[in-house]
């Protein structure tokens, strides 16, 4: 089984293969041996390996997990194959342009532009407050709003459409 | 002493007054929202009276309401704890007029104190170094551009109202002078509905520095020397220390009594901090903290002292009964706070269930924490779920002792600041006490650091292979299979 895992800016490819029990484990293309024991329903985990003991902790299920090794938590988002493949295919569909989604949950307290409109790269789309702090939300490129997601007062989470774009030339 | 005293609050910092006031044997009445019957501030306290509703706006910072469940369980006094009413002096009023006792400063000096114009004004008044900048607020962004020419750039424009960072941004030429205007006005009329702003020279590379201060009845003061608190990120700070790197004895003794001054100057009572911008020797006020301090334990682990002990006293009517000779500083401290928030993507606030928790422990760590397994962390409160401080000889040896206290920690479910304190703490400018207030916002944070990356890789891939393999299978949910990789096979290793 293959795994795309990426993590900050690189991408790493992890191979786990099931053999008579045991689980091969080989980080791009480099084989490691580990010893990997759940402690608890949690998420912590005991992990040997090359000698060397991690009390480590480890969250999440599908695409999304964080590692937790000496204080230092690794985010990072896996796929498999299938995935990647699907992944693929929708990032050819949507082109340039496209849906600016909010990178945190918040508060929408002010819409600064209309349907229709044209706007310049840079030029704030609205205002999002998160955690007593607002945050202008500018466009990305030059373009025309498209869709508003979004209402004045509106609660949006992580990942909730705010505003598409159509690039000027389209 | 008190018999019974209601915690105006929640989180860690409610925790912390009940622990101080079990052990002085006074009784506590903790209030609670909805989201926090479950909380830990609730289930500890002596009694605990439900405020209604989830937001903030509808229980911790409803004065009527908490002061109805004040005399409705008895209490004689009210602790309110930092944030929500404790720097508002119409409920300090309220409170006493109610015919209970105020733990904390007379309302008065909460009110000239939480005026950024007033406080300047006093403050210039009573021979206290001021940053150079408009005594009078601004209302409108043109008013911003020709002040700015008198003042000099960079500028800061902070809320007439504000407090905490709130409403605060720093304009480096005219041109975005219009942008910053709006939004730090905005964010102060929604905060504190009041839209006006203080603008003031910006002082770069400062450090902040800031001095805690104990005022009696009685005429008595004494401060407990400083705190530096320059590690910090959209004026929020993550780590804190006593003693400054930057301050000697000497200094010391200079600061604390230009900060007895400053209180002096409104007729203060209790605990408080003064906080000043420190650049090259010199220091500026900044503005005076009306309340506990979220970093005070650091200035408990170094002189010994119980603040919130003495805050009880103090406001029971106690003399603080000892000189400024007898405070005495040893050894060294840090505290980290550990927020919801994410270092990797510009510090932006994190949300979750808290499921899977290991809390540091060892000589000379304490953990000031609100946390417990299956705690919701929301948007509607403060992102702070914990402080972990520690106590060293020496700087050196303490920062060693919070680097081993972090690495032990591990709050899962939610992101956390943890990591780029970790990285502050690896910095050899940082370890040579070489920072400013600017320090954290210039490290990199984006990338992972600890350098186990591979490990992590392998660890997440061998996880998330489990539970798919798990349910693949049907397996019992408690099912905690292991594997046991080898490399032995490696000639096989299918390519």
């Amino acid at each position: 089984m293959k795994y795309f895992v990426r993590i900050g800016d690189t991408e790493l490819e992890v191979e786990l293969v099931e053999r008579l029990g045991e689980l091969l484990v080989a980080v791009e293309g480099e084989s490691l041996a580990i010893e990997y024991e759940p402690v608890d329903a949690l998420g912590q985990v005991g992990i040997l390996t090359d000698g060397m003991s991690f009390g480590a902790s480890v969250e999440g299920d599908g695409e999304r997990v964080a590692v937790t090794i000496a204080g230092h938590t690794y985010h990072v988002e896996i796929e498999d194959e299938r995935e990647r493949a699907a992944h693929a295919a929708e990032r050819r569909a949507t082109g340039s342009g496209g849906t600016i989604t909010s990178v945190m949950p918040g508060v929408v307290v002010a819409l600064l532009v209309r349907p229709g409109q044209e706007v310049a790269e840079g030029e704030p789309l609205l205002i999002l407050e998160a955690m007593k702090m607002q945050n202008e939300i500018a466009a990305p490129g030059a373009g025309v709003v498209t869709t508003l997601h979004i209402e004045q007062g509106r609660s949006v989470g992580t990942g909730d459409k705010l505003v598409t774009l159509r690039d000027l030339e389209a | 002493m008190f018999r019974r005293i209601l915690v105006a609050n929640r989180g860690e910092i409610a925790l912390r007054v009940i622990r101080t006031a079990r052990e002085m044997g006074v009784e506590t009445v903790a209030v609670y929202s909805e989201f926090d019957r479950l909380a830990l501030h609730t289930r500890l306290a002596d009694r605990a009276v439900a405020l209604g509703g989830s937001l903030p706006s509808e229980s911790y910072l409803v004065g009527e309401k908490i002061i109805e469940a004040a005399l409705a369980s008895d209490a004689e006094a009210v602790h309110p704890g930092y944030g929500f009413l404790a720097e508002n002096a119409a409920f300090a009023r309220a409170v006493t007029d109610a015919g209970l006792s105020w733990i904390g400063p007379p309302p008065d000096a909460i009110a000239v104190m939480g005026d950024k114009i007033e406080s300047r004004r006093a403050m210039q008044a009573a021979g206290v170094p001021v940053v150079p900048g408009l005594v009078d607020p601004i209302d409108d962004a043109e008013a911003v551009v020709v002040a700015a020419e008198e003042i000099g750039f960079p500028i800061a424009l902070k809320a007439a109202a504000g407090g905490g960072g709130e409403g605060i941004r720093i304009v480096r030429e005219p041109s975005e002078i219009a942008v910053a205007f709006r939004t730090a006005s905005g964010e102060a009329s929604s905060a504190f509905g009041d839209g006006r702003l203080y603008m003031e020279r910006y002082v770069e590379r400062a450090r902040h520095v800031e001095l805690q201060v104990l005022f009696d009845h009685h005429g008595g003061a004494v401060h407990f020397g400083e705190r530096e608190c320059s590690i910090q990120r959209r004026h929020q700070k993550l780590i804190e220390e006593c003693p400054a790197v930057v301050v000697d004895e000497g200094l010391r003794e200079r600061m604390g009594a230009v900060a007895l001054q400053a209180g002096h100057a409104v007729d203060y009572q209790g605990a408080g901090t003064v906080e000043f911008l420190f650049c090259e020797g010199e220091y500026f006020f900044l503005e005076m903290n009306t309340r506990l301090q979220v970093e005070h334990p650091v200035t408990e682990m170094v002189t010994g002292v119980d603040l919130v002990r003495e805050q009880l006293r103090v406001a029971c009517g106690e003399e603080i009964g000892y000189g400024q000779a007898d405070v005495v500083m040893r050894g060294h401290a840090f505290e980290v706070r550990v927020n919801a928030e994410d270092p990797a993507s510009g510090f932006l606030p994190s949300t979750g269930t808290v499921k899977n928790l290991r809390l540091p422990g060892g000589p000379w760590v304490r953990v000031d924490s609100a946390l417990y397994r299956g705690m919701e962390v929301g948007l509607n409160y403060d992102p702070l779920l914990a402080k972990v401080v520690v106590w060293g000889e020496d700087r050196a040896v303490a920062i060693e002792r919070m680097r081993r206290a972090l690495a032990e920690l591990n709050v899962g479910g939610v992101r956390t600041s943890v990591p780029a304190a970790l990285v502050v703490l690896d910095q050899s400018a940082f370890r040579a006490g070489e920072f400013d207030t600017s320090f954290l916002e210039g490290l990199d944070l984006s990338q992972p650091h600890g350098g186990r990356v591979e490990l992590a890789v392998a660890i997440a891939a061998v996880h998330r292979h489990t539970a798919a393999r798990r349910q693949a299978l049907g397996a019992d949910r408690g099912d905690r299979s292991g594997w046991v990789a080898r490399n032995r096979m490696d000639r096989n290793w299918p390519r």
